[in-house]
């Protein structure tokens, strides 16, 4: 295939063992790795990239091996979580610095072309230090296109970004991958990223892969706890959690349509209203305000539903008892995630 | 502001001073007493000339063979993790902490003229006793620890992200350690450098036991001869005007020196900056 293709690679660091994994990375297309801290995330991007040494499997680029290469022959564009910018080197010489090593001619005119395509002319003879959090990111980027890679692996390339800045950096990044036809593997705990990036998303657990498949399917599920989490969705309960729950008359219909790992109650799964008469009610007990409108606190017994509204005012204030009740179509039961011989 | 913190901070002031007062008076005296006079005399002394002209060229062969030596142990106890690498960091300060008379005899018994290793030494041609080679190894000896100390901070604080970026980008090992390492270590090592020449300009106790004469031995083909240093002990003794001036003079040159070095550091090394391919 053309592109980044993962077979059955495995990784082991001490007592923690990655893999196998195995997902293919189309050119012009972006996989998204997730997962919880401690998965494997980082170690499989060092692995394929040549830093960490596989016991097992292979790393193909456009169908040949590259996993005998040392690092600098592999042609990754590896981009770490901290941006790895010479700090003592210009803008100007970040960016110039793989074309002067690979001898390209007229490396500094080549360099100025990257530079200037992701914004950066202005900053040019500015160190690393002088840059703000979303320049430096475009440095790192650009520096590691101008080293011609034949695929890209970036460890959480738009994180500590504000909003706008991000937003800026997937227009870009979208637009490189559709030109550039490059295959990019990248690690993120951002969902907007991967939702706006991702054509595929790949879920590590405990060095295990858990999902594979286009980002719709994970959201629809079945969902597990982390990536219900990763979604957003606030209202996690355990299947031990939901049979103790103490003084909630809906626990009965939350227990049967919990799964193995639980179940989700998503906002539009609860309808509440201020008139506390009905088979069912809750007490408010916290109010925050969001950029999306009002989220309302409801405790209900030992349970607590988080709940948007979206109008300018709650309508109620904390302590104010009020009405529930469910819409059971709309809950998400949680599937069980095996055991393994995770860290 | 409560009359406690005042009466600390003043505290801390005149304690603070003193300690300055302490590094720089005794300059001052040194200058004062010399004047333009003994500053002139020690300049116009051709035997102290020929001394401050030996002594640097012996401290520059010493922090030669210093960097030489120091930076790789520097970067392998920076970079590496093995079985006794916490004694080899302790043997790195044995120098530090030995008087350096001992370190002389230490030093003397090991190279004398008729040792094993003196009689191998010596027909390598590099004899060690009173010759300039016992000058540098004296020199090596008691400041080559500030190059290994400073260049071990300096590649442990370079970012390991910073390296691996580097590799991806297309360098191999060596290319990585003379593009990104070394530059980005280069200013820790200049100060360990400039200490080393410093502590080595400075020896006494090492030089009289082991070269307290210098004849004439490659590279240094001049008279006979003494480090700058003996060279003022002996005169202090015998006219303590000759030695006041030259002592002044051994610190303006000093002093030239590090201003020259700091000032290559504020406005060059291109290579450190980024104009490694210009």
């Amino acid at each position: 295939m053309s592109g980044l293709e993962l077979v059955d690679l495995r990784v082991d660091r001490g007592s923690f063992h990655l893999g196998p994994v195995r997902c293919e990375v189309s050119a012009g297309s972006a996989t998204v790795l997730l997962g919880p801290s401690g998965a494997g995330k980082t170690t499989l991007l060092r692995a394929i990239a040549g830093f960490l040494p596989l016991v097992g499997g292979s790393v193909l680029l456009d169908g040949g091996a590259v996993d005998s290469l040392p690092v600098e022959r592999r042609r990754f564009g590896f981009v770490p979580p901290n941006l790895g910018l010479f700090p003592q080197r210009r803008v100007r010489d970040n960016v110039r610095y793989p074309l002067a090593l690979s001898g390209a001619t007229d490396a500094a005119g080549k360099a100025a072309a990257w530079i200037e395509r992701f914004g950066l002319t202005e900053l040019a003879d500015r160190y690393p230090h002088e840059l703000s959090s979303g320049q430096r990111q475009r440095v790192a980027m650009a520096r590691a296109l101008a080293a011609d890679p034949r695929a890209l692996l970036w460890d959480e390339p738009l994180a500590a970004l504000d909003v706008e800045s991000r937003d800026v950096l997937v227009r870009m990044l979208r637009d490189l991958l559709e030109t550039e036809r490059l295959p990019l593997l990248l690690v993120t705990h951002d969902p907007t990223t991967a939702f706006a990036l991702a054509s595929r998303v790949v879920v590590l657990d405990a060095g295990t892969v858990r999902h594979d498949c286009t980002p719709e399917t994970l959201a629809r599920g079945p969902l597990d706890r982390f990536v219900a989490r990763f979604l957003g969705y606030e209202n996690l309960y355990s299947a031990h959690e939901l049979a103790e729950a103490q003084g909630a008359s809906l626990a009965p219909q939350l227990v049967s349509a919990a799964g193995a790992g639980g179940l989700v109650v998503p906002p539009e799964a609860i309808v509440w209203r201020s008139d506390p008469a009905g088979p069912h009610a809750a007490r408010v007990a916290a109010l925050r305000w969001t950029a999306a409108g009002w989220v309302v606190a409801l405790r209900h017994g030992s349970l607590t539903f988080h709940v948007a509204t979206p109008g300018v005012a709650p309508g109620v204030r904390i302590g104010d008892r009020v009405g529930i009740d469910l819409v059971a179509a709309e809950l998400k039961p949680l599937i069980g995630v095996p055991a393994n011989g995770g860290p | 502001m409560h009359r406690t913190a005042i009466a600390a901070r003043a505290l801390a002031a005149v304690l603070s001073a003193s300690l300055v007062g302490l590094f720089v008076l005794p300059v001052v005296a040194l200058f004062f007493y010399a004047g333009g006079s003994g500053l002139a005399f020690a300049a116009g002394d051709s035997g102290f000339r020929t001394a401050l002209e030996f002594t640097l060229l012996a401290s520059g062969m010493a922090v030669g063979l210093g960097l030489l030596t120091g930076v790789p142990l520097g970067y392998v106890l920076a970079r590496y993790r093995f079985p006794g690498r916490a004694v080899l960091e302790s043997v790195v300060t044995i120098p530090i902490v030995i008087p350096h008379l001992v370190v002389g005899i230490g030093l003397l018994l090991l190279f004398a003229p008729n040792s094993p290793v003196g009689r191998f030494t010596a027909a390598l041609g590099i004899p060690i006793f009173d010759a300039v080679w016992g000058v540098v190894l004296v020199m090596l000896y008691v400041g080559a620890s500030y190059i290994v100390l400073t260049s071990q901070l300096a590649f442990r604080s370079v970012d390991e992200e910073v390296i691996e970026a580097a590799r991806s980008l297309g360098a191999g090992p060596g290319e990585v350690f003379a593009t990104v390492t070394l530059p980005a270590a280069a200013r820790g090592i200049l100060t360990g450098a400039l200490l080393m020449w410093a502590r080595g300009v400075s020896e006494v106790g090492g030089f009289l036991i082991l070269a307290y004469a210098v004849y004439p031995t490659t590279p240094w083909n001049g008279p006979v001869t003494n480090a700058a240093s003996v060279w003022i002990y002996n005169y202090w003794g015998i006219d303590p005007t000759a030695a006041v001036g030259a002592s002044a003079l051994l610190v303006l040159v000093a002093l030239a020196i590090f201003l020259a070095v700091r000032l290559l550091d504020r406005s060059g090394f291109a290579w450190a900056r980024g104009g490694f391919f210009s």
